[in-house]
Order: C-alpha cells, then sequence, then structure tokens
C-alpha cells in the first residue's frame, strides 16, 4: 500500500514511482529543503544536489501502515514553501527524482513511516536508577551467598566548553548504589571534576638523531573532587558508617579523547573523613587518596560504554584505635561495561555489568583480605540526549 | 489547630459575603467587579511557596513545577515537577515529617514508542504511554515513642497512561526502589535498614480541575521489602490528598485541604484536614489583573 501510495503521489507531481524500501537514502538535515506542492495539494518534501544532479524527495508527513499521510514530521528541518521550482527544466539539466527518507537531525532516524526514533545516547548527560543481581565471594565460595542491588544516578551531567583550551566539567549529583544480603551501601552527594587539553605543550624535545624532530609533552591537569560521601556496612560486629566530608585530588589525564569524554587518568590528593562502628566508636581522619581511572565511550553512538577504575586509600586516624595503628588501607579495584539494549519513548535501557574486588582493614568483622564482586544488571535512564556530532 | 482551621475559613467567608459586590468573568480565568477591579479566578497550584496548618501540625514546602520543550519537536515535552522542604511538624504529639525533595518527571510524546537498536535495522514499536520518573530524596518521619526513619532515596519508573499535555491528569503505574534506614532515638544509632530493589509497585493517579481550584492526589505503593534485622517482609502505604481553593486575599489562595495517610510499617492510619496560604504563587498566566490600553 505504501508503494501504491508512493506511486499515485508521484504521478501526481510527476516524479518517478518507486516503493518505499529500507534502504532509501535520506536527506541531509544541514542542507535546504522545499517543500513543493503537488496538483493534489499535497506538500513533497524535495532537496536537491547540483553535483550529484540528484533532487531526493518526500511526503512532508508521517504515514501509516497503509502508506497514508496522517501526522506532522517531527524534527524535520523547516522547509521552504511554494518556492520556485520546476521540475521539467531541472530534468532537462540532468537532475534524477530519486525517492527518499525525511530529513533528520544528529542522533534521530526515521522509519519506513517517516516516524522519527533516537539512536545515539549520551549515557553523560542523565538521570538513571537500576537493579543488579550480585553473587558475593564468587571465588571464596560460589555458592555461599547471593545479593541484589539498586544503584542511581539523580544528575549526571558533563558539559565541554570548546575553544583554545577544550575543557569538560563533569557533575554528579546524589549517586550511589545499594547492596542487600549482607547490607551495604554508597552514596555521594556532589561529585565535581574537570578535565583540560591545553594549547602549549609544557615541554617539548627536538632530537638530533637524524632528521631533527620535535615531541611534545602535555600536562593535562585538571581537578577531582567529591562531597557528601557516605559508606554503610553491616558486619557481624554491628554497623559501620564512614562519612567521607571531602576529597580533593589533583588529575593528570594521561590519554585523552578529542572532545574529552574518554580518558585515562592518574589522580591524588587528600580527605578528611569520619568513622563510626560499634567496636571502635567514633574517629576522624585525613585520608590520601590515589587512583587511576579509565572511561571510555566505545563507539560514536554511545551505546558501549567501558569504566575501570583502581584507587588506594590511606586514612591516618588522629587517634589511635584500640590496639590498631593509626594508618589503615583500603584498596579497590572495579571495571564496568554498560551497554544500551533498548530505548523506550527515546530513554534507554542498558545492560551493566560488572566486577570488582576490595581489600581493607578499616571495617571490624570484615578479614583483611581481597573480596571479589561481580553483577549484572539493567539501568533506565532519563534525558540521555544525542552525543554531540563533534 | 484542626478545629481552628474551619472556624478561619467559616469567618473569612462570612466577611467575603458580606463585600462582595457583582462580577462578571472577563475571560475565563479573570472575574470583573461591577467597578471594574479585576481578580483571578484560576490559580497554579504547582508553583508557590505556601504554609499549611491542620489537624497532623504546620508546615510547608516549596512547589514548582514546568515545562521543557524544544523547538525541533513541538509533540515532545518534559513535565517536570518539584517539592522542596516540604515539611510538617506536629508540636503536641512530638511528630515531624519533611522531606527534602521530591520530584515527578514525565516525557510526554506524542507517540509513545519502542526501539530496538541492537538488533539489525533499529525497530520501531508503539506503545500507548509516557514515560517518566519520580525521585524522593531525604524523607523524613518522626513518630512518637518509635524510631525515626529516613528515606535516604525512593526512586520509581513511572508509566503514565493519561498522557496528558499539561499537569492536570496523571494515571501512572510503576516499579519502586527505595532505602529507608531506621534510627533508634535514645540513643540515635542505626536500628535498621530497608531495602526495596524494585521489588513494590507504584500507583499514582492525580487529577485537577482547569481552574486549578480543585485537585486531588491518590497514591498507593505495595510489594516486598528487605530489611536488615528479620528479611523480606510485605510492605505497604497510601496516601490521598483533596484541596480546594476557597477563598482568595490579594489573589493569594486560601485553601481547605483534606487528606489520609496509611502505611503498614508503623501500622498508622492518619487522616487530617487543613487549611493552606499561599505566601508566595505564579500567577496563572491566563489570568488578565491589567486591562488592555492601561
Amino acid at each position: 500500500m505504501s508503494g501504491l501510495c508512493a506511486a499515485l503521489a508521484a504521478v501526481a507531481i510527476g516524479l518517478p514511482a518507486s516503493g518505499f524500501a529500507d534502504d532509501l537514502p535520506a536527506m541531509d538535515h544541514d542542507q535546504p529543503v522545499l517543500c513543493v506542492r503537488d496538483t493534489q495539494g499535497l506538500i513533497w518534501r524535495i532537496q536537491c544536489n547540483a553535483r550529484a544532479k540528484t533532487c531526493l524527495f518526500a511526503a512532508n508527513d508521517e504515514l501509516d501502515s497503509t502508506g497514508e499521510r496522517v501526522k506532522p514530521l517531527e524534527r524535520a528541518r523547516t522547509c521552504e514553501l511554494d518556492a520556485p521550482f520546476d521540475r521539467h527544466d531541472l530534468e532537462a539539466n540532468g537532475f534524477k527524482f530519486v525517492p527518499a527518507r525525511v530529513d533528520v537531525p544528529w542522533g534521530w532516524m526515521r522509519d519506513e513511516r517517516e516516524r522519527v526514533f533516537q539512536v545515539s545516547f549520551d549515557l553523560k548527560r542523565r538521570m538513571y536508577f537500576g537493579a543488579a543481581y550480585t553473587p558475593v565471594k564468587v571465588i571464596d565460595n560460589p555458592l555461599a551467598s547471593k545479593r541484589t542491588s539498586i544503584d542511581f544516578g539523580l544528575l549526571v551531567l558533563e558539559h565541554l566548553t570548546k575553544g583554545k583550551t577544550p575543557t569538560r566539567h563533569r557533575i554528579r549529583m546524589i549517586e550511589g548504589q545499594v547492596h542487600l544480603q549482607p547490607f551495604s551501601a554508597e552514596l555521594v552527594v556532589a561529585h565535581y571534576d574537570v578535565s583540560r587539553r591545553f594549547f602549549d605543550p609544557l615541554l617539548r624535545f627536538t632530537t638530533f638523531v637524524g632528521p631533527p624532530s620535535r615531541h611534545d609533552l602535555y600536562l593535562n591537569l585538571g581537578l577531582w573532587s567529591e562531597a557528601g560521601g557516605l559508606e554503610l556496612h553491616k558486619t557481624e560486629l554491628g554497623n559501620t558508617q564512614l562519612w567521607r566530608h571531602a576529597t580533593a585530588q589533583a588529575t593528570l589525564d594521561l590519554w585523552q579523547s578529542a572532545n574529552l569524554d574518554s580518558f585515562l587518568r592518574a589522580r591524588a590528593g587528600m580527605g578528611f573523613e569520619g568513622q563510626h562502628d560499634e567496636v571502635n566508636g567514633y574517629r576522624s581522619a585525613l585520608t590520601a587518596t590515589w587512583a587511576l581511572d579509565l572511561d571510555m565511550v566505545l563507539d560514536r553512538d554511545g551505546f558501549h560504554n567501558l569504566r575501570f577504575e583502581i584507587d588506594h586509600e590511606v586514612p591516618r586516624y588522629f587517634v589511635p584505635v584500640g590496639i590498631q595503628s593509626q594508618w589503615s588501607q583500603r584498596m579497590r579495584a572495579h571495571v564496568q561495561y554498560e551497554a544500551i539494549v533498548l530505548a523506550i519513548n527515546d530513554q534507554p535501557l542498558s545492560l551493566k555489568i560488572a566486577a570488582g574486588g576490595e581489600k581493607r582493614d578499616d571495617l571490624p568483622g570484615v578479614p583483611d583480605q581481597w573480596a571479589f564482586v561481580i553483577d549484572a544488571g539493567l539501568r533506565f535512564s532519563l534525558w540521555a540526549p544525542p552525543r554531540p556530532r563533534s | 489547630m484542626g478545629t481552628a482551621a474551619p472556624a478561619l475559613v467559616a469567618s473569612a467567608l462570612v466577611v467575603l459575603a458580606a463585600t462582595a459586590g457583582p462580577a462578571r468573568a472577563e475571560n475565563r480565568c479573570t472575574g470583573v467587579t461591577a467597578d471594574g477591579g479585576r481578580f483571578a479566578t484560576c490559580f497554579d497550584v504547582g508553583n508557590r511557596l505556601s504554609l499549611t496548618a491542620g489537624t497532623d501540625g504546620f508546615g510547608g514546602g516549596i512547589a514548582l513545577r514546568h515545562l521543557i520543550r524544544f523547538d525541533d519537536d513541538p509533540d515532545l515535552s518534559w513535565k517536570m515537577e518539584h517539592a522542596l522542604i516540604d515539611a510538617t511538624h506536629a508540636g503536641f504529639a512530638d511528630r515531624f515529617t519533611a522531606v527534602l525533595y521530591r520530584g515527578r518527571y514525565v516525557r510526554h510524546a506524542r507517540d509513545g514508542h519502542l526501539v530496538l537498536p541492537l538488533f539489525g535495522n533499529a525497530r520501531k514499536v508503539f506503545l500507548p504511554f509516557d514515560i517518566g520518573a519520580l525521585v524522593d530524596v531525604a524523607a523524613v518521619r518522626w513518630q512518637p515513642d518509635q524510631a525515626a526513619t529516613i528515606g535516604v532515596i525512593k526512586t520509581a519508573a513511572l508509566i503514565d497512561l493519561a498522557r496528558s499535555r499539561d499537569f492536570r491528569y496523571l494515571l501512572a503505574v510503576g516499579p519502586v526502589a527505595r532505602w529507608d534506614v531506621s534510627l533508634a532515638r535514645h540513643p540515635i544509632a542505626v536500628a535498621e535498614h530497608a531495602v526495596a530493589p524494585f521489588t513494590a509497585g507504584l500507583f499514582a493517579w492525580r487529577l485537577e480541575s482547569a481552574s486549578g481550584l480543585t485537585w486531588a492526589e491518590l497514591r498507593v505503593e505495595a510489594g516486598a521489602a528487605w530489611h536488615s534485622r528479620d528479611g523480606w517482609r510485605p510492605d505497604a502505604s497510601a496516601e490521598a490528598t483533596i484541596e480546594r481553593i476557597v477563598l482568595a486575599i490579594n489573589d493569594r489562595p486560601i485553601s481547605l485541604v483534606t487528606g489520609a495517610r496509611y502505611d503498614s510499617l508503623t501500622g498508622e492510619s492518619v487522616a487530617r484536614i487543613g487549611v493552606r496560604i499561599a505566601i508566595i504563587q505564579h500567577r496563572d498566566q491566563r489570568v488578565t489583573l491589567t486591562a488592555l490600553g492601561h
């Protein structure tokens, strides 16, 4: 029926008849489009390319399953209505008329009925929440325990300012996760970090072995900070609360993608924290921290995302705790892969697979040995607009 | 306070009846008195700073709501509703409830759809609903002779079957995830954690009159939550609210509020009635208080 519609319309406007196939070319959203009325009063979108000597044409409406025009188009560029258009003159000059898809903005596409939908997602601008299944300590005893978890991020926002020294600001608000059986929770109220790519190199080396050549060394420094962190654990010896009041670190980007949304980064700094447990009571500490982060968007449209983080924290308590020293150690490694599997009303649902290990000696009732966790789950994201084009 | 509120409203109505003159309507939302004075007859109840006095105590809150629209897609909008520092304190009963932030975001689209991008060519399947989310952050409930409860976070995915273009209708269901912490009060210490990892369901209904004079809302949650002391338990809660604006002073509305709340965790069923005064309220855009040419 859609083919018939196209044929009828083409006869009416005098264009070549062709069925609606899935491999139709698409109009360019950045190029002007004419809207031309046919003899029946129906409006067609036409985009001509003088170099290729082709004119793409499509109905100026969404179609129903039978090919009838039913709705105005969404996200199509404004067209020039009733502009001068002479098909015979164009054909005499060698132009060929080809059925096509209506133009769409970057990150969107249309189906055979010209309905628009999003096919690129920026997971670095979103609100999300998800649930995961988490077997715990799979190395110690694969059948010993199992648990479920939820994770959430009320605001994930990144903003790139372009220019001589492109800078990416990253903001996270109220992001965390909660595990049950046994219970543990992590929450960060506010996170901000910034990456820059400096215009001038810090050092430039010139080698004179062979032809002289120059090698630049950039020092892309940045800032990483968090405030209002909370970590809760429930062990055999009671509840433990770790309040990470504030942490600030200097960062060095070892590698950056062109738009800074992917990076490999080393960071180090200090934090101020307080910890309360039912064995030692409350104690405060200054904490030295360093970490290595890898964050990569693996494809152009943001469907595949990889994160890796390894960090080491050394709290120094202001007073000794029991017979322990004033120092503790916390080491953690975590890798996460997230892939979008479908979108509901252009809001992505993604699959998350993660694995991690942790070793620490600051929690009463938790042995000072590596514990490993894997989990897999689903995340639902709101907002997630198309990724920037460049 | 609960008995004082109806008396206050009754007195105000008597005063209003004694001084009111004949009026006509300038438009649907603007009334005009016989001597040309204009007054609002429609109210934007979603944008205001209000105080409430009722049988459950004295409180107040900030409500904001707005639409986000897009130039390149006029049939898509985000309906954003926010409540900030919504608190009620009953000093005589040692009872305090508050929520630091509550948000409800609904993405309204002319055609809902499901896209399957990973399996061959992207496919679009029609869905007859809008989607959205609900978020509660830092909800505190302090009750006499009981542990205090802090709802650290609650979030829900919403499927809105009403698909309204504005804020007047909502008929939504969705799975709920939440994390609550119960605190022992003497001394203050963590007593229990309760986590529902999307194992509860939510039903939300809202109806608001075109004038904004009356609105009603119902929210029901039921399901299972894991408790750190005794494992999985069924939990249910429900809350219903009806508000009717009965009077406006200088176009600032005063309304009667009534409602009921049930929570299986505490076994409490509470009914309430009170008076709400909008201290600051965004004027409904349909109201015209200045005559054309003046």
